[in-house]
């Protein structure tokens, strides 16, 4: 032999080693599988807009908004705040000048109240936390689908919104906790949008939504 | 208009157009194309999505230049769309070749196999100065990096005149300003006509009934490799060519 | 749920689920807020588009445009189909003027030098501070004759305002242009005695002969001019004829049907010797010419002329018959046949052309613009170079105390070899209303920055209008960018701060109103009180829905109200030999270039990135060469080229060869080399305007920008060319595959 010569030595494992070996592989296998299946459900999760871990409870808003008393006891109509909402591509959140047409004068001591007036004083915007978002790859219309509904199939405007967002007018946030906040209860997933596409003879081309 | 379908098309007089460029920013300012840095046009990578090529014949004295406007054919038998892996490029039932940006995996598949070079690969994060962003066009997504772009006929301007012609309960009109692409409404010399080819009174089908005819203008941008495409050529006049062919 | 699908893909080959889930929890957190604001106008709604009317002016012409606004925002610009100009269309630059206004290196209150000059060391002042200042530095000149305004060339409102200022103050008051109009004004007065550019009608013209002029591209009102090329070329059952006479192949000449090469500064020969033959075969229209005018021509024989100019005896010939006998026949010319010494020689005989087919206020020929419905908007006439080396000799004597520059960029426009570069720091005060760091601006002691145009009020009545009274109104379509930094700081409109600057002075400019809107207003009655135009104030009830009606109109025109076309013929004249500056053995051509113009558009990122329509380079500056020449010196594509004019004075390019430059002539675009300008032009390109010789037309005073003999040497550096063009040869292809597709129509019945 040469120096520097390197001799293959044929590996001969005893049998104590080979059981070993198999029961590593097997609980190896084992453990790769586990994260597969679990990363099966969550990507299916995912895909499908449910809530992975965290449960959707909605974010905590600057002012704690009552929807319920607007719409269930002073039988406002979204669109009374929501204006945009008929008329283009967004709803539109109201502006504090539109607040104030009526909480200039009702609401006297409430805290929101207070809180929104004094915003309104020093020409300061409210700045609420979005709840339902598509991505920028999806350009969502509001006013065609108010229409379509409104006009085609006769649903009054406002019942229009709750196909999408849930029963808003009964989300009340309960102070203190989680319970009640405003939240997006429907996935908001293409399959969501085109399910619902489907079932009512509108368009499924890509380009509907994405350019 | 008052199809149920359309077939959006373009014919493209070469014989009007100047080479002037001002369809290239119009195209840039719409569609929210990124600015084109040195690099970028160093590299091949710059991105127009509709452009002017400019082609030599002889030389001095007896020199031409030929000028040519190039967008997306939106063919009809689209060498682009079968290799796409992911059906992200697609035709659908408009006329359109439909890239569908958030299917793009970025394969390049499709830039390969378009002989007319539209398709573009975006290299790099689109990106502009805080300021500037104010200009973007809502209308339209801004491409991430590893994604496919190309040019949609303006799709977002037919989605909104559409939309609006419906909320108003009116047809389309030929040759609506609404309607039609930025690099159309930009041109001065009205060298680029859109249109819908199912309607048969549409100015693009009038043009291209008259020029199909014998000793007509229209030809299909390298129409013999059968892309068919939905744009339509008029041959630039040069009463000094010898044969009907240029380069 | 903020995680993209391309997102989730990448984290999900790249690391355990895990990460995946804590991404899909962290939202940024701006992208989640929705701005309830304290107040919003009706219209305001997301999604939905206003489009707004106003005026974008360019130079000599102008171009009515609409902007797409959304929630207070400039989307887009394309071109108002009411406008009589651009009737729709729009140029490249016009769209740019949304990056002129959301450009991130704008100014965004008044400065004041704290550093030496163009140190670039400035510190923010308020109007008030600013405004106070400047009348001060008024109040202290030894001699009000001893401040100058420069500006661009203005009109409407604008003007109104900026000479009621200049009277009243005592300063005086010149216009600046790196490539003047000087020429073409005092041509087409002296042929047509008229004070505006007239309008060319293209659209219906059968034959055009041009000189010297890209007007396809950059000459006066390439809009309107393209828009009327359609039409002539394929708007008609005959197809219209271009023949382009020019020294250089610029995208005009890629266009015509005939290109004719012409030795630098014998247009005006050419011209004469076309009339020559045409009276020679008694095909000449002799009602304008006087029997001296007759003889004038009488010596330019097309083998006299054939010899200086290089243009055949037998291209003369044909044009001179294709010419007479066309039906509607159109002779304009300007740029490179104005740039020499003979430069109005060779205009007037260009333009008498039209005289000898007598086409004026006809079809297809030249059709005079009236004068503007109000006295007093009318545009400004340009001064000429020599009068502005007169102030640059005041300057470097010391004997300017005060320098305003306004939408003129001296520092960047003068030739060096004028001297304003090394003299400036002999002014003790340069004002800039520049709100971009342009080269002058850079300079300035005091800078009040502009409103940009998207932001400005303003009126139009441009130089080159379309044939009939045309008044374009400029209004602001969004609210002034730097507003949020309060009244005190941010961006002001010219006008507004003459006008509040003359209150601070006490001085009464007389204008009847307080703020430049109100003078507007007053103009605008004045035109509601006419009771004619195609917007008609007796067909409004009350003066302010003529307001409204006039704003969304985009302007007041009356197609009714033209020209009589009378006119006195100024005579022929003799064209003098050229003379040039320098004797290299190149002739150097600077050129307009299609993007940046005189190099007043550079700043802008979309103007660096489109590609030149012939050589499709950006972002740099190039020189063009025939290609055999280069081979021939050995320089190839992308070689640094020094080129040097016998001042001594140097420019570096890169070298273009290709096949359509003539032998002998360099081609140089116009618009890099600023050395300050913002992060897209600075220290870009080389700038040809330095290196010209001070050659000046011998009548006019007009620098002969186009008669710069030039020696070249090649650096032996190479650097990429950027370009769109691909420089690979060529594949082998199929010769039958054809990109462009070319017929000689005559087996067509289209036309």
């Amino acid at each position: 032999m040469l120096p520097g010569d390197f001799e293959f030595k044929r590996l001969k494992p005893s049998k104590k080693q080979m059981v070993l070996l198999s029961i590593a592989g097997f609980f190896g296998l084992l453990v790769f599988s586990g994260i597969v299946i679990v990363l099966t459900f969550v990507l299916t999760a995912w895909m499908n807009g449910q809530p992975i871990i965290f449960a959707n409870e909605g974010p905590e808003q600057p002012i704690v908004f009552p929807h319920k008393k607007h719409v269930e006891e002073l039988g406002m109509d979204c669109t009374f705040c929501h204006r945009g909402v008929d008329k283009e591509a967004a709803a539109h959140v109201p502006t504090t000048g539109l607040c104030m047409t009526c909480h200039s004068a009702v609401g006297d001591g409430l805290d929101g109240i207070t809180k929104m007036r004094s915003l309104y004083e020093d020409d300061r915007s409210i700045h609420w936390i979005r709840v339902h978002r598509v991505p920028d790859h999806v350009h969502f219309v509001h006013e065609a689908h108010i229409r379509y509904f409104s006009e085609k199939e006769g649903v009054e405007a406002s019942a229009v919104c709750s196909k999408c967002h849930g029963d808003v007018a009964n989300m009340e946030e309960v102070h203190g906790t989680e319970d009640g906040r405003v939240k997006q209860v429907e996935p908001l997933k293409m399959g969501h949008c085109v399910d619902c596409h489907k079932q009512h003879n509108a368009p499924t081309d890509c380009a509907t939504c994405h350019y | 208009m008052a199809q149920e379908s359309h077939k959006w098309g373009m014919v493209i007089d070469i014989d009007r157009c100047t080479g002037c460029n001002a369809c290239v920013i119009a195209c840039q300012s719409e569609n929210n194309i990124p600015i084109n840095l040195e690099a970028h046009f160093n590299q091949r990578r710059a991105i127009q999505w509709i452009r002017i090529e400019r082609y030599w014949e002889g030389e001095f004295p007896n020199v031409k230049a030929r000028f040519i406007p190039i967008i997306c054919q939106h063919c009809g038998n689209a060498p682009c769309e079968p290799v796409c892996p992911v059906y992200a490029t697609y035709h659908n039932n408009e006329g359109l070749n439909v890239q569908v940006y958030n299917r793009c995996v970025g394969t390049r598949f499709c830039a390969n196999g378009c002989p007319y070079h539209v398709r573009f690969f975006n290299f790099w994060e689109p990106e502009w100065p805080e300021s500037l962003k104010n200009q973007l066009n809502p209308d339209v997504t801004v491409r991430s990096r590893g994604i496919m772009e190309k040019c949609t006929f303006c799709v977002q301007r037919i989605r909104r005149a559409t939309r609006l012609a419906d909320r108003d309960s009116v047809e389309l009109e030929d040759g609506d300003r609404a309607l039609n692409p930025a690099c159309v409404n930009s041109c001065a010399t009205n060298g680029l006509i859109f249109g819908d080819w199912n309607d048969p009174d549409s100015q693009i089908n009038q043009i291209k009934n008259k020029e199909m005819q014998e000793g007509g203008r229209a030809f299909g941008l390298l129409e013999n490799l059968g892309t068919s495409p939905n744009v339509i050529y008029l041959k630039q006049v040069d009463e000094s060519a010898e044969g009907h062919h240029g380069h | 749920m903020p995680l993209t699908r391309r997102q989730f893909l990448t984290l999900m080959g790249g690391s355990a689920g895990a990460a995946v889930l804590f991404q899909a929890c962290g939202i940024p957190e701006k992208e989640l807020l929705i701005d309830s604001s304290v107040e919003m106008p009706e219209d305001l709604v997301t999604g939905l588009d206003n489009w707004y009317a106003t005026t974008f002016q360019d130079g000599l012409s102008s171009q009515g445009i609409v902007v797409r606004i959304m929630e207070g925002r400039a989307k887009k610009v394309e071109g108002n189909t009411d406008h009589p100009l651009n009737r729709g269309a729009h140029s490249a630059q016009a769209e740019a003027m949304l990056q002129a206004l959301y450009h991130p290196d704008r100014i965004s209150s008044p400065l004041v030098r704290t550093g030496t000059r163009g140190s670039g060391e400035f510190r923010e002042i308020s109007w008030e501070d600013a405004i106070a200042r400047l009348a001060s530095v008024f109040d202290n000149l030894s001699d009000t004759n001893k401040a100058v305004m420069l500006t661009d060339i203005v009109n409407g409102n604008e003007k109104l305002v900026l000479d009621k200022f200049v009277s009243s103050t005592g300063i005086r008051q010149v216009t600046f242009e790196p490539v003047e109009h000087t020429n073409l004004l005092k041509a087409v007065d002296h042929v047509f005695g008229q004070k505006n550019i007239p309008d060319f009608d293209i659209d219906n013209a059968s034959l055009i002969l041009s000189f010297g002029c890209d007007f396809l591209d950059t000459w006066v009102s390439p809009t309107r001019y393209s828009r009327g090329y359609g039409q002539f070329r394929q708007g008609h059952h005959h197809r219209g004829k271009l023949i382009h006479i020019e020294s250089r192949f610029s995208t005009t000449a890629a266009n015509a049907d005939e290109w004719v090469y012409v030795n630098p500064g014998t247009e005006g020969m050419v011209a004469m010797s076309i009339m020559h033959e045409m009276a020679s075969h008694g095909e000449i229209d002799t009602s304008h010419f006087s029997q001296s005018d007759l003889y004038k021509f009488e010596k330019y024989t097309p083998e006299f002329v054939s010899s200086l100019s290089g243009v055949s005896v037998e291209t003369i010939q044909h044009i001179a018959e294709e010419f007479s006998h066309s039906d509607h026949p159109l002779a304009i010319g300007g740029d490179s046949a104005s740039a020499h010494t003979n430069g109005l020689q060779n205009l007037i005989a260009i333009y008498s052309l039209n005289l000898a087919v007598n086409n004026i206020g006809k079809s297809g020929g030249i059709i005079f613009n009236p004068e503007p419905p109000i006295a007093g908007l009318e545009s400004n006439q340009p001064n000429s170079s020599q009068e502005l080396m007169a102030i640059v000799d005041e300057v470097k004597s010391g004997e300017i105390e005060l320098l305003l520059v306004k939408d003129a960029d001296l520092y960047y426009g003068l030739p060096d070899s004028m001297g304003f570069k090394n003299n400036y720091s002999n002014v003790p005060m340069i004002v800039s209303f520049g709100n971009m760091m342009d080269d002058t601006t850079s300079i300035a002691d005091l800078i009040l920055p502009q409103n940009s145009l998207l932001e400005d009020w303003g009126t139009d009545v441009p130089l080159a209008g379309p044939g009939y009274q045309t008044v374009g109104f400029q209004q602001p379509v969004v609210r002034p960018y730097f507003e949020s930094r309060g009244q005190n700081l941010g961006t002001k409109g010219f006008s507004d701060v003459l006008m509040t600057t003359a209150q601070v002075m006490n001085v009464d400019l007389e204008l009847g109103a307080d703020t430049y809107k109100d003078v507007l207003q007053n103009t605008a009655r004045e035109l509601y009180e006419l009771n004619r135009g195609d917007i008609n104030g007796s067909k409004y009830s009350s003066f302010q829905s003529f307001w409204n009606a006039l704003l969304a109109r985009g302007g007041w025109w009356d197609h009714n109200y033209k020209s009589n076309h009378s006119f006195d013929f100024g005579g022929l004249v003799d064209i003098d030999e050229p003379s040039f500056h320098g004797n290299g053995s190149f002739h150097l051509i600077p050129f307009y270039s299609s993007a940046f113009h005189d190099g007043k558009y550079a700043y802008l990122p979309w103007m660096q990135n489109l590609p030149d329509p012939l050589s499709t380079a950006v972002w740099e500056t190039w020189v063009e060469m025939n290609y055999k020449e280069a081979e021939s010196m050995d320089i190839s594509e992308g070689d640094v080229i020094e080129i040097r004019s016998s001042n001594g004075l140097m420019i570096k390019a890169l070298a273009w060869p290709n096949p359509a430059t003539p032998p002998g002539i360099l081609g140089v675009p116009m618009g890099q080399g600023h050395r300050d300008g913002g992060r897209y032009s600075s220290g870009r390109g080389s700038n040809v305007l330095s290196v010209l010789g001070l050659n000046f037309d011998s009548q006019t005073g007009a620098l002969a920008w186009s008669s710069t003999k030039v020696n070249i040497t090649a650096s032996g550096e190479n650097i990429r060319l950027p370009k769109l063009e691909n420089s690979v040869p060529d594949f082998p292809r199929d010769e039958h595959n054809h990109v462009v597709e070319i017929t000689n129509g005559k087996s067509s019945k289209g036309h």
